[in-house]
């Protein structure tokens, strides 16, 4: 290929150099490789063509091109459509099988001309519809084009619309199938039925101005009969325009249940009033119409006024933003149609993975804004069930023992596990490890990197774990016990010591980070934290963007990753507990230059600024309480109390 | 010469690679699956006159609606519409009259009658209720009851079963409606019966045992699936349950297996219950125990299916791809465990857990389909508290409420109105004005007057609206639903109640965080007396704390709603009775609501010097008022108040720092 390349660029320089004899040989040489070239063009692709388009499969045709089938007036008719079918019974799970992505496989036959006896077609070919139906079907994830993998198939008869059918000759077509089918019923409404003219006559009678009549228009001359009007006594209304300006719109009981008056009504923006006793909505199994529609009984059909009327103006506003939402989601183009339609099959085949009524009913402005808090339940873990904590640890043993040593006393640790991230070193011998009344485990990784505090070791047997650093020694056993009381009844937030905040910058226009003695909290620090495991499963396997991959790469920002993570999860604040500010022990002095703690401020603050764009919001939420026990500070004698040993900073 | 050769040779090689590699390519490209290349498969045809070709239904061709009108069924088969008459229903909602049943009845329809004779819905006389139901009673086999004499064709009625007692007769029933326990999907009528779960013999009136979920996520090492025993009981696979798929075809090797006994709850994440009919007993235990019901094929209804969504708590598959269910259930993200865990756990709490239960919810669902437009939202159904406790009285908008402020991502309306009671001494409480207005959020005053004295003519000047409403002189007037009330927040008062304005500040920003639990200053706590065998209550500060002040206390509205319609009026007189009872009553319903603690923000110590002791004689509440507690338990059917060992205080609250760097240094003064 490289060398075929090189020659043809420099083919043309070399060719006016050359003699006329050797420009003839070059110009046939040519002429051979470009003849070789057609030709073999032509045996790949030319019979492969011609194959396909008896296939009737190739790009572009013309439909009146379709075979044409015969149908003897004797060919079976199938039976009647059992009413009793239901999921279980009539349609065959089987075929659809095992399928790791839980999506169904749909086939459509080819688009065959089936004509009777005499001739004379059964039914139209195909519909400008049905044909964008079936091509929205066949450009969805859902199309096979092999029928043995197929679990659901689609005739290609038309059947949209039952008043241009013949009923028998098109089931005959469609038993020559023989296969499980589905007809989408539309059919339009145009004028009312007398049965129902009278009691909205009366109606308009008593409320005036506020109720219109809309009929089809009978004074109008012969020929100009247009689906584009409706008429009230003499006037002339333009539809569905007309539409756009009621806030309810009825629709009445029409020849065929299902309603195009529905749709119509669904694009103008208009509530629907749906006074069709026994009238299945659309998609009702997965939709709920009562967010968008009101439905009244035929028999209270001369109380809609006073129904309505008694809606808040609120509910209606509701009511309308989910009737255009429906409209856009599910009804707007026939694609939307069938893709719904699909969905809704696949959903009942694979329960187990079907979407959620939040998914098919809530608008997209209501899914953005809203959380679902993963440990919605209001539950308090019984106090017995103790804590994990989790050390992380390098090589700082003599400090990581005092840790254990330290964590050791409080009563309702469960277990200790010590996470050993250094991999050139291994962790001291068994019996050095201090001794304590809890199991406690070692767990060495395969590469140093902070995230490793946040995996959801199977050792971790409890809901609750505290994350430690080996340095902190200055936690007293009341202060950790008390952090997990009051876990216990926040077990949606992480629970921490002290507390940090996120503050805009206005001249940098970018947020802040903020560490000073603040009177609000956003965040706590996860040197010392206790939080639900589960938040170690989202942190490990469900973090946004390359955050994770980001804060091992700048070994800094883990706590502030998982103060995101889990405000965005849960939409709650943190919980700081007792009035601690910083790790810093007692004993160390001030090592820790001040230029250092400046650039660790320019970092955490861009950390933030990371995150903030990676979210796409600011999830993190701003407090200005902390957790104190009870009796803190009171005037309450401290032998007394639950938790004397709090309070320093 | 030498280099023409040269160059004719060079070129007939160059053009032998391109030939050959004009060969090879196509077959490249068939060899490389999925590629770019590949052949994509070949959908649908994209006609060339599929511009052309004709609408389904063609303008000029009009489909006159024909004359022929299609009818709702009538008689056979009956549904709401047709064969319930909805104008017999007022405004004031559903309600019930229980016809009259004749002989003895049995210890689990006296419960029945008993919870609905308390309940609001319960109305005295055949005429005003919009609703009859009839027991059906447990009678030996092929007998039935006899109808009652308003009978009326069964129009309007309500046949109620708890118990599947098989009366043959169903044709007898004519229009009625049928709510029994697991009806079978053949029989049931959508949208009209109602489905009941399948109760034990000894389910509590009230209250009801607590879910049986300790904890939210699946405790590693429990087996992922328990299967329902023909015989009652359950057995779980080993934690591999790939070893042995149901059907009990797999005798060997099934790995560590254990049969627990009939009526053992199950210990396992998911629990898989064969279609037929005798296993819904099975599906409640599971419901109880936390562990996910795998349905298979049920051949009866799902309780209440008509408003709870039970994809949310259950899986239902096709017994026909049973491997296929094992492996999804395998593979299932914990995300989704999690969520289906916790949900059959408010269910069974919400509506399950006793008879009482399961009746209102069958009367709230008929009420619902009276209600029509105003009737519960879904999401109030499917998400705590459900829909016994929110009611749609107060509001068809889940954003009034104080329970859905996450998943509709609002926040409360950030101003709360003080309701200042007002009772016998009649004293105009100035100071305590003063101290609400001055604070930034507060939107009115409502001042509630309870004293036989009339109300002074002249009232403090305030920056904001204060009203003076008249009262009833009874103490649970001031929990009333008053209209005046115009925020979501309510800071309600005493006429004799000590604040400063930071601290209702503070503690409204607290409640702010939590708008469905109440935020107080002054707390109880409760105990179990072992000495007594009974319960009591303490105001002696303490390491604990369970109760509120409403002397002192922000909540949401809705309480007042929940308060005055869903209490049993008899708690609501002995609340009356009894002044500290209001306090207890108010922690009670706010409790069983919240399943959570009230919360506590601190209280400056000169208000407590200052005010007169909380209850008369001294810090023990009298034996009337320990009496209370006791009648609130039993009316509630079990204790709802939970204990607390926290108080939120502001972020720097006595922290050894200059005080110009407080918010709230006023909530220090000594």
């Amino acid at each position: 290929m490289c060398a075929s390349v090189k020659y043809n660029i420099r083919g043309p320089a070399l060719i006016p150099r050359m003699k006329t004899k050797h420009r003839i040989y070059y110009v046939s040489l040519f002429s051979i490789v470009l003849l070789g070239l057609i030709a073999t063009g032509m045996f790949q692709f030319w019979p492969h063509s011609i194959e396909s388009s008896s296939d009737w499969s190739v790009e572009k045709r013309s439909v009146r091109d379709v075979p044409v089938v015969r149908l003897p007036a004797d060919s079976p008719v199938p039976e009647r459509g059992d009413l009793s079918c239901r999921m279980h019974t009539c349609f065959d799970v089987y075929r659809c099988g095992f399928n790791p992505k839980n999506k169904i496989k749909v086939y459509i036959y080819s688009l065959k001309k089936y004509v009777d006896e005499l001739g004379v077609p059964v039914s139209n070919t195909i519909s400008r519809e049905y044909n964008e139906l079936l091509t929205a079907i066949s450009d969805s994830d859902y199309y096979t084009d092999d029928i043995s993998r197929a679990c659901l198939f689609v005739p290609s008869i038309d059947v949209l619309n039952q008043n241009t059918l013949r009923i028998k000759e098109t089931a005959q077509a469609l038993a020559q199938l023989s296969s499980p089918r589905r007809y989408f019923l539309l059919s339009s409404q145009m004028a009312i039925h007398p049965e129902y003219r009278e009691d909205l006559e009366a109606l308009q009678a008593r409320h005036g101005e506020s109720v219109l009549v809309l009929d089809k228009c009978s004074n109008l001359s012969e020929g100009v009969r247009s689906v584009r009007t409706r008429c009230h006594k003499h006037q002339v209304f333009d539809y569905p325009q007309v539409l756009q300006e009621a806030t309810f719109c009825v629709v009445l009981r029409g020849a065929r249940l299902g309603q195009a008056v529905l749709s119509d009504v669904l694009h103008a923006g208009c509530v629907p009033v749906v006074i069709a006793d026994s009238y299945v909505l659309p998609f009702s199994e997965v939709l709920d119409w009562k967010r968008a529609s009101v439905v009244v009984p035929e028999e209270k059909m001369s109380e809609v006024y006073s129904i309505l009327q008694s809606i808040p103006q609120r509910q209606i506003e509701e009511m309308q933003r989910q009737a255009r939402w429906f409209w856009e989601a599910y009804f707007q183009s026939i694609k939307a149609i069938a893709l719904a339609t699909l969905q809704i099959i696949n959903d009942r085949i694979y329960p187990y993975a079907a979407l959620s009524y939040e998914e098919w009913n809530d608008p997209p402005t209501v899914k953005w804004g809203s959380v679902s808090n993963p440990l919605f339940l209001p539950l308090i873990p019984p106090q017995s069930q103790g804590f994990t904590a989790i050390v992380l640890t390098y090589d700082r043993v003599e400090s990581l023992f005092r840790v254990i040593t330290e964590v050791s006393k409080v009563p309702s640790l469960s277990k200790l596990l010590v996470v050993w991230n250094n991999q050139n070193k291994n962790p001291p011998e068994e019996s050095l490890w201090p001794k304590i009344r809890v199991p406690l485990k070692v767990v060495r990784t395969a590469e140093n990197k902070l995230s490793n505090r946040f995996f959801p070791y199977d050792e971790i047997e409890t809901e609750a774990v505290l994350a430690i650093d080996d340095d902190i020694i200055m936690l007293t056993s009341d202060e950790l016990q008390f952090g997990y009381e009051v876990w216990r009844e926040f077990p949606d937030r992480l629970v921490g010591y002290p507390g940090r905040l996120h503050l805009w910058d206005h001249e940098m226009n970018k947020w802040k980070y903020e560490s000073e003695w603040t009177n609000e909290v956003s965040m706590v620090l996860t040197g010392a934290a206790f939080y639900h495991k589960y938040f170690n499963y989202l942190y490990t396997y469900k973090m946004p963007g390359d955050i994770k991959n980001w804060v091992d790469a700048h070994m800094n920002c883990e706590d502030i990753a998982m103060n995101f993570l889990v405000a965005n999860v849960t939409g709650k604040a943190v919980i700081k507990v007792t009035p601690r500010k910083k790790f810093k022990c007692p004993e160390c002095t001030a090592i820790d230059g001040l230029s250092l703690d400046q650039t660790h401020m320019v970092e955490r603050s861009e950390c933030i600024n990371k995150f903030a764009s990676v979210f796409g919001t600011m999830p993190l939420k701003v407090v200005e309480h902390r957790a104190d026990p009870v009796l803190y500070k009171d005037d309450f004698p401290e032998k007394l109390k639950s938790f004397p040993n709090i309070g320093s900073l | 010469m030498q280099s023409w050769r040269r160059k004719s040779l060079w070129l007939a090689l160059s053009a032998s690679w391109l030939l050959v590699l004009l060969r090879v390519f196509p077959l490249l490209r068939l060899a490389v699956p999925g590629g770019p290349w590949a052949s994509a498969p070949q959908g649908w045809p994209r006609w060339l006159d599929a511009e052309l070709l004709q609408s389904f239904s063609p303008p000029g061709e009009l489909p006159e609606d024909a004359l022929q009108l299609p009818h709702a069924p009538r008689g056979g088969s009956c549904n709401w519409e047709a064969c319930f008459d909805v104008s017999k229903c007022g405004a004031g909602g559903l309600k019930v009259f229980v016809h009259p049943v004749a002989g003895p009845l049995s210890a689990a329809h006296r419960r029945i009658l008993a919870s609905i004779e308390s309940s609001r819905y319960h109305s005295a006389s055949p005429d005003e209720a919009c609703l009859l139901l009839f027991l059906s009673l447990e009678v030996p086999a092929g007998e039935c009851s006899p109808l009652p004499q308003q009978w009326n064709g069964g129009r309007n009625h309500l046949v109620l079963g708890l118990h599947p007692a098989p009366c043959p007769q169903n044709f007898q029933l004519g229009q009625a409606m049928v709510a029994k326990a697991s009806p079978t999907v053949d029989t049931f009528r959508p949208g009209f019966d109602v489905a009941l779960p399948l109760l034990p013999e000894a389910h509590p009136l009230r209250g009801g045992a607590p879910g049986q979920l300790r904890q939210h996520s699946p405790h590693p090492g429990v087996p992922l699936l328990a299967l329902a025993e023909e015989r009652g009981g359950w057995r779980t696979a080993g934690t591999d349950p790939s070893v042995c798929p149901w059907d009990g075809r797999c005798e060997q090797d099934r790995g560590p297996e254990k049969t627990h006994p009939e009526g053992a709850l199950p210990n396992a994440t998911f629990c898989l219950i064969p279609g037929h009919h005798p296993d819904a007993l099975h599906f409640l235990q599971a419901l109880q125990a936390g562990c996910i019901p795998v349905l298979l094929s049920p051949r009866w209804e799902l309780p209440f299916s008509e408003v709870i969504d039970w994809t949310k708590a259950a899986i239902v598959a096709d017994k026909r791809l049973p491997l296929q269910v094992l492996a999804a259930l395998q593979e299932m993200p914990p995300t989704r465990v999690l969520a289906l865990r916790q949900q059959t756990q408010f269910l069974w709490d919400a509506y399950f857990s006793s008879v009482e239960k399961v009746v209102h919810t069958t009367l709230e669902i008929i009420q619902d389909r009276i209600f029509g437009a105003s009737a519960h939202p879904s999401l109030l159904w499917n998400s705590p508290p459900g829909a016994l406790l929110a009611l749609p009285i107060f509001s068809t908008s889940p954003s009034d409420f104080p329970f859905y402020y996450l998943q509709l991502g609002s926040h409360p309306v950030g101003r709360f109105s003080a309701l200042i009671w007002v009772g016998a001494p009649g004293q105009p409480p100035l100071k305590l004005i003063q101290a609400v207005a001055g604070s930034q959020h507060c939107a009115q005053i409502l001042v509630l007057w309870s004293s036989e004295k009339p109300p002074p003519p002249r009232w403090p000047e305030t920056a904001v609206p204060l009203t003076v409403m008249d009262g009833q002189r009874k103490v649970s007037d001031r929990f009333v639903p008053h209209r005046a009330i115009s925020t979501d927040a309510i800071l309600s008062l005493d006429a004799h109640s000590s604040l400063t304005t930071s601290e209702v500040d503070f503690a409204f920003l607290v409640w702010q965080s939590f708008p469905e639990r109440m935020v107080g200053f002054l707390t109880w706590n409760h105990f179990w007396d072992e000495a007594q065998g009974s319960w009591g209550y303490t105001a002696e500060r303490a390491n604990e704390f369970s109760m509120v002040l409403t002397s002192a206390a922000f909540y949401h509205r809705y309480y007042h709603t929940l308060f005055t319609h869903t209490l049993p009026k008899a708690l609501r007189t002995l609340a009356d009775e009894a002044p500290t009872c209001v306090d207890i009553l108010m922690n009670f319903l706010v409790a069983a609501v919240t399943k959570l603690p009230p919360i506590k923000v601190p209280y400056g110590k000169q208000h407590l010097e200052a005010r007169p002791p909380l209850v008369p004689g001294g810090r023990e509440p009298p034996p009337a008022a320990r009496d209370c507690i006791n009648q609130m338990a039993a009316g509630f059917g079990y204790m709802p108040l939970v204990s607390s060992r926290l108080r939120l205080d502001p972020v720097l609250f006595k922290d050894p720092v200059s005080v110009l760097r407080k918010k709230y240094r006023s909530l220090e003064k000594p």
